[in-house]
């Protein structure tokens, strides 16, 4: 096990009049609980807003969770995971944060802003390097970076090169080859496919699979596509406003998926067949809610099919149904 | 409705002349939905813009023509396209955030519409918008009038700017984009939208996009670009069931599907080139896993088999034995 995610919650004040009094929260994240361990890829899926990129924020300490809990084994002590597991939270201490800053590294959607258009690709790579000291001459530090291009399909000289000299996909190679050059237990890959070609999507997805595989890397992969977050995953976790509703396989939640929401989505997949389409079956009507004012109960009631009574008050719990599969629905959960 | 003949659209740039568009020709028939598939920068988008005539005339070179009902629109001054601009072609965009300007209410802004191109009187205006915001899906669409762009969300602007186009009923619609800043639930209402609408009112759409799904959803006919080119025509069951362009059987390939679980996915090497590095000969050549040797000089032309198919490359010189 490398982290423990344990009820964290993230919501945002707003701040209104002169004197910045908190209006209201969004509530962008509820109570979210897993564990990843490595090697494995768990992926989180769910449309723009349903809170998937703020929990990677949360987990890369961009932002700091407003409750719950976030436990990481520092390396070598895996065997006793959860004894030696420490707390990461504002005043943990600091060796212990710098190890996990190393730990846990995180790729970008987008490449045309994630890398600094005044910095060379060398620079770029060379400063995880040099913060965390991992390297003790210069000369060790230029071959580093050599090695880190060709690991991810670029050439050493590019080292020389700034990012608006790379098209969309060789910056985002870029990108992982920063991510990976403190050899990390984790990558939060945030939706790192989806600003690029179709033609290119692919061979980043290998490329990330390569990679765990050499370093047995454990990634947390964000993205709103489903077929991708099926291809890559271990788990898959889908969210709708701010809550996990289902977590499964990708083998069971394809054949059969429990919630609704779930099934909805994919069935707003277009199914590249021409003979097939599937448009006029598309039964989600309506939008997601404003994370401001949730709704009272489940979540998505007010576009659910299925809605019954019980759904408008009472919030059903993500609970244990069947083996290695939580859903959180009053129609499988009594 | 629309030909397109030999149409070049270059940019004037301080590195020389950027070919975004060159040489396609392509018609768009009566009451169907063709699809401009393509990845970015295959000129796409600019086909679009050249077509509504909102390229700046100063920086660009355009030669060919483009036929609207047997009419010459790249010959007409700017005041007679203005006519025709909107109220025969109208043009849907990508990011419904940005087409709107977020200091008027949209009733405001397809009043604005109205008044260009009618005389109706303002109180006919009025219904006549709400009238359409209703056609659209929108609920409460007396209140939606009065409000904001911030006060709506990204799936329900798009709705109002299809509104705002359909309701001076174009001849033609083109769409550029108009569902990828959406999410895919909402992105299968709006296709759903324009399908139905397509129907109802017969306007013949020129959809633009870079996703194939969609286009297997929507389109009749489609199109599929490469760096400026039109590398394979075809209705959309051919191009899907029976590809014919090295590239068109790479993008369909590299879709990420369920049977590829734990194997390495399949793609096309190399990336997508920029306008001012076009190659030589066929522009698909360095990424081309069946490239032959006079591919490198020589530019394809068009060729036409059988079926309605057309596709531009080599290996089809001696027709479908390829």
């Amino acid at each position: 096990m490398i982290l423990k995610i344990d009820k964290v919650k993230k919501y945002f004040p707003i701040k209104k009049g002169i004197f910045l009094l908190t209006a209201g929260y969004v509530r962008a994240l509820e109570e979210v609980s897993f564990e990843i361990s490595e090697g494995q890829t768990i992926g989180v899926v769910g449309e723009s807003g349903c809170g998937k990129t703020t929990l990677g924020r949360v987990i890369a300490k961009v932002y700091d969770a407003t409750s719950g809990k976030i436990f990481y084994t520092p390396h070598g002590k895996e065997s006793n995971a959860i004894a030696q597991a420490a707390e990461i939270r504002k005043n943990t201490e600091k060796q212990i944060m710098k190890n996990y800053r190393k730990d846990v590294q995180m790729i970008f959607q987008d490449p045309y802003n994630s890398l600094d258009p005044r910095m060379t690709i060398g620079d770029i790579l060379a400063e995880p390097l040099q913060v965390h000291g991992v390297c003790s001459s210069k000369a060790a530090l230029n071959e580093t970076v050599s090695q880190l291009l060709l690991k991810v399909g670029l050439y050493p000289e590019y080292a020389s090169r700034y990012p608006h000299e790379f098209s969309g996909g060789q910056r985002q190679r870029i990108s992982i080859a920063r991510a990976i050059a403190l050899h990390p237990r984790m990558i939060i890959c945030d939706e790192p496919t989806s600003a690029l070609d179709v033609s290119v999507q692919s061979q980043i997805i290998n490329l990330l699979k390569d990679l765990q595989k050499e370093y047995q890397m454990a990634y947390l992969f964000i993205s709103h596509n489903l077929d991708v977050i099926y291809h890559v995953s271990d788990w898959i976790m889908v969210m709708y406003l701010g809550n996990v509703v289902e977590i499964a396989t990708p083998e069971a939640l394809f054949e059969d998926p429990l919630h609704p929401y779930t099934s909805a989505l994919m069935k707003a997949i277009p199914n590249w067949n021409p003979e097939e389409r599937s448009l006029g079956e598309t039964t989600l009507q309506g939008e997601p809610p404003s994370p401001i004012a949730p709704p009272s109960g489940c979540p998505f009631h007010t576009r659910c099919e299925f809605v019954m009574e019980r759904c408008k008050t009472d919030k059903p719990r993500l609970s244990e149904i069947g083996q290695n599969r939580k859903v959180a629905c009053h129609l499988r959960v009594q | 409705m629309i030909a397109v003949n030999h149409l070049q659209s270059y940019f004037k740039t301080e590195d020389g002349l950027v070919k975004a568009v060159d040489d396609i020709s392509f018609e768009l028939r009566p009451n169907e939905v063709l699809a401009l598939v393509g990845e970015s920068g295959c000129g796409k988008s600019v086909t679009a813009l050249t077509v509504m005539g909102l390229l700046h005339r100063n920086k660009t070179v355009l030669k060919g023509e483009i036929l609207f009902n047997d009419k010459s629109l790249l010959d007409l001054p700017p005041e007679a396209y203005r006519l025709i601009r909107g109220e025969k072609i109208g043009m849907i965009f990508q990011e419904p955030m940005s087409a709107f300007d977020p200091l008027y209410t949209v009733g405001y802004q397809m009043l604005e519409v109205l008044k260009a191109h009618t005389n109706l009187s303002i109180e006919k205006q009025k219904q006549r918008a709400v009238h359409w915001l209703k056609n659209v899906g929108i609920p409460e669409a007396e209140k939606r009038f009065n409000q904001y762009p911030h006060e709506m969300s990204g799936g329900m602007l798009q709705r109002v700017m299809i509104a705002m186009v359909l309701m001076l009923q174009p001849e033609v619609l083109i769409a550029d984009e108009p569902t990828t800043a959406l999410d895919v639930t909402i992105q299968a209402q709006v296709l759903g939208l324009i399908r139905n609408l397509q129907k109802n009112e017969g306007t013949s759409v020129l959809f633009i996009t870079h996703d194939l799904g969609v286009v297997a959803e929507i389109a009749d006919r489609v199109h599929v670009m490469y760096a400026g080119k039109i590398v394979e025509k075809g209705t959309v069951s051919q191009v899907f069931h029976h590809p014919l362009h090295p590239y068109t059987i790479g993008l369909l390939t590299s879709r990420v599907v369920k049977g590829k679980k734990g194997k390495e996915l399949p793609f096309i090497r190399g990336y997508v080139p920029r306008a001012y590095e076009f190659p030589e000969g066929c522009r698909f050549h360095p990424r081309c896993p069946r490239k032959l040797p006079r591919c490198e000089h020589d530019n394809p032309p068009e060729i036409s088999l059988e079926t309605e198919n057309c596709v531009a490359c080599w290996l089809y010189e001696k027709g479908e034995s390829a």
